[in-house]
């Protein structure tokens, strides 16, 4: 079956971007074994995004300090931009992202490598727990 | 097809962190998934300055398995050496990341040059069970960090026995092992419990020789001990329960280690005049309730299923009906620990089976005749089964859960007759 990954990389060739850095999500498709760039996806820049740091934005987080964040109201924008994807992999993805990542099933990869490393990885993972084999690897392979 | 296991006695090999955490002062470091540690802990008796709560560990997660975690062990190593003050760091590895191949090894050994000694096990729970883990920590002491010694201590032996938490009674058995060894004049050297630690583990190339009791655990590291520290050892199969086991012990364990004859007689007549002066005054009560138990059934594992059929045969005079060793001992060892329940007083064999399934042991309880009420010594599963049978229950073996036993034991002359206060208590609850 197809599935999508959301990758954050500024060059199209290194994973390097953290999760709220991202403006345009890099895309790749999956299908039959087969890799493909399908779009770069622009991430919306939310109102109480750009507002975050004011104190008494957003709802339902610690407000407590200035800077600090103001719950998932943050991120949920930008979640919701790649809900479609099976996983997202940047750099760094932050606490309420996770969380937010992980209420909707999607996996949370915050590696620093190529994008072509991280793909080759995942896809490989994927395919054994898609078809229930063994994920069990020489050490040699690893 | 998938075999369902009922009332698994063990668990885990990964369990062989509390093999490290009975070692004074030394710290297992977990590289294994969130919460193995906290349902692999015992939840009494393993509190205190290291507790499987605050036991480092890697965590990890579905990020580690796609892309390996040995980038956090190697932190969650360094951060443990700066941060917790142990004088043994042993790092474990759990299923996740030796199935994904971490090469936990190779991390392990950048820290060779720390201030304090790092070791390594691989103790993932698909090679077997905490018995089997417990071997590999300590193999992994003899193979990473003892040394050969030229210098030898005379009259110094290492004592061995079973497995720490997943034995009830491991520190008062081992407490009094040492006591009845150095009876005989020999300075006893053991590695658990309190005030034993790092330094009796410094000691063990020096000593004479290795004295193991127990069936069959251990007995791999006392092969490599031998070929690589050159220490010679004395398996003695039976943990000798009461007097008859207790003194076959002493006189095997004194001829090992050229103790004279008379020295060792004179223990053994110390001791057994004692025992024999209790057993006298309560033969009245022993009398009356053998009408009641006329035959046992231990459901242990193989140490203490075999211990107690021994005492209880030779001591007590009791017989025994079906046995069950409950640890999956390797089958390499069977033969032998089944030839060890033929060698009963008064020409009585018992029959012992090596069933790890708690359902099937329960159909032949309930289907023996025991002609009256049954006496069952076993872990908390068997506590129902004997109590439909009318039958008398002591809870011996792991899983406990109705009993509290901080240093009691069942080892030796006292041990033998502890364990005879513990059965006699329940049988005349029976009537009172």
């Amino acid at each position: 079956m197809a599935y999508r990954i959301a990758i954050g990389s500024s060059d199209g060739i290194h994973v390097n971007l953290k999760f709220g850095e991202v403006s345009k999500f890099l895309i790749y498709e999956v299908e039959d074994g087969k890799t493909r760039l399908c779009e770069t996806r622009e991430v919306q820049q939310e109102e109480n995004e750009a507002e975050c740091g004011n104190k008494g934005c957003g709802t339902g987080g610690c407000g407590g300090n200035q800077s600090g964040c103001s719950g998932p109201s943050d991120v949920l924008g930008r979640v919701e931009s790649i809900a479609d994807c099976r996983c997202v992999v940047c750099k760094k993805v932050g606490f309420q992202a996770q969380k937010q990542f992980e209420k909707k099933a999607i996996s949370v990869f915050d590696v620093e490598c190529d994008i072509e490393e991280a793909l080759e990885k995942i896809i490989f993972y994927y395919e054994k727990i898609d078809g229930h084999e063994s994920i069990r690897r020489k050490r040699t392979e690893a | 097809m998938a075999k369902l296991l009922d009332k698994q006695r063990y668990k885990c090999a990964l369990g062989a962190m509390q093999t490290v955490q009975a070692i004074h002062r030394a710290l297992p470091i977990l590289h294994s998934g969130p919460g193995c540690a906290q349902k692999l802990s015992d939840t009494i008796g393993s509190s205190g300055y290291f507790s499987p709560n605050i036991f480092p560990c890697t965590s990890i997660n579905e990020k580690d398995v796609v892309f390996g975690g040995v980038k956090k062990l190697n932190s969650t190593i360094e951060n443990a050496l700066k941060v917790v003050d142990a004088d043994l760091y042993v790092v474990l590895t759990g299923c996740i990341p030796e199935i994904v191949g971490d090469d936990s090894g190779e991390v392990v050994s950048r820290f060779e040059d720390a201030d304090k000694p790092v070791i390594y096990a691989p103790t993932a729970g698909f090679k077997g069970n905490n018995y089997k883990g417990h071997e590999q920590v300590v193999d992994a002491i003899i193979e990473q960090y003892l040394k050969k010694s030229d210098k030898k201590q005379k009259g110094l032996v290492n004592i061995w026995a079973d497995v720490p938490y997943q034995d009830l009674f491991w520190l008062g058995n081992i407490r009094e092992l040492e006591k009845l060894v150095e009876e005989l004049g020999l300075i006893p050297n053991t590695i658990f419990g309190f005030n034993r630690g790092i330094d009796n583990i410094n000691k063990i190339p020096q000593a004479e020789f290795n004295l193991l009791v127990s069936p069959w655990v251990g007995l791999g590291n006392m092969k490599k001990m031998e070929k690589k520290l050159g220490i010679p050892y004395l398996h003695y199969k039976t943990l000798p329960i009461g007097a008859t086991e207790t003194s076959k012990f002493l006189r095997a364990v004194g001829k090992f280690a050229n103790v004279p004859e008379g020295k060792v007689e004179a223990v053994i007549k110390e001791h057994e005049d004692y025992y024999y002066y209790l057993i006298e005054r309560y033969a009245d009560l022993f009398l009356e309730n053998r009408v009641i138990n006329k035959q046992f059934t231990v459901v242990a594992d193989a140490q203490y299923t075999l211990g107690i059929t021994k005492f209880l045969v030779n001591d007590l005079g009791l017989i025994p009906a079906k046995q069950f060793v409950v640890d999956d001992t390797p089958k390499n060892y069977r033969d032998e620990i089944k030839e060890e329940f033929k060698q009963l007083n008064y020409g009585i064999e018992a029959e012992v089976s090596f069933e790890t399934d708690g359902y099937k042991i329960h159909e032949e309880i309930k289907n023996h005749d025991y002609h009256g009420y049954p006496l069952v010594l076993g872990g908390y599963y068997e506590k129902e089964v004997t109590e439909n049978q009318k039958g008398n229950f002591l809870n011996i073996s792991w899983p406990v859960q109705d009993k509290v036993v901080l240093d009691d034991f069942y080892v030796g002359y006292t041990g033998g007759i502890r364990l005879i206060e513990d059965i006699y208590t329940i049988a005349v609850q029976r009537f009172n």
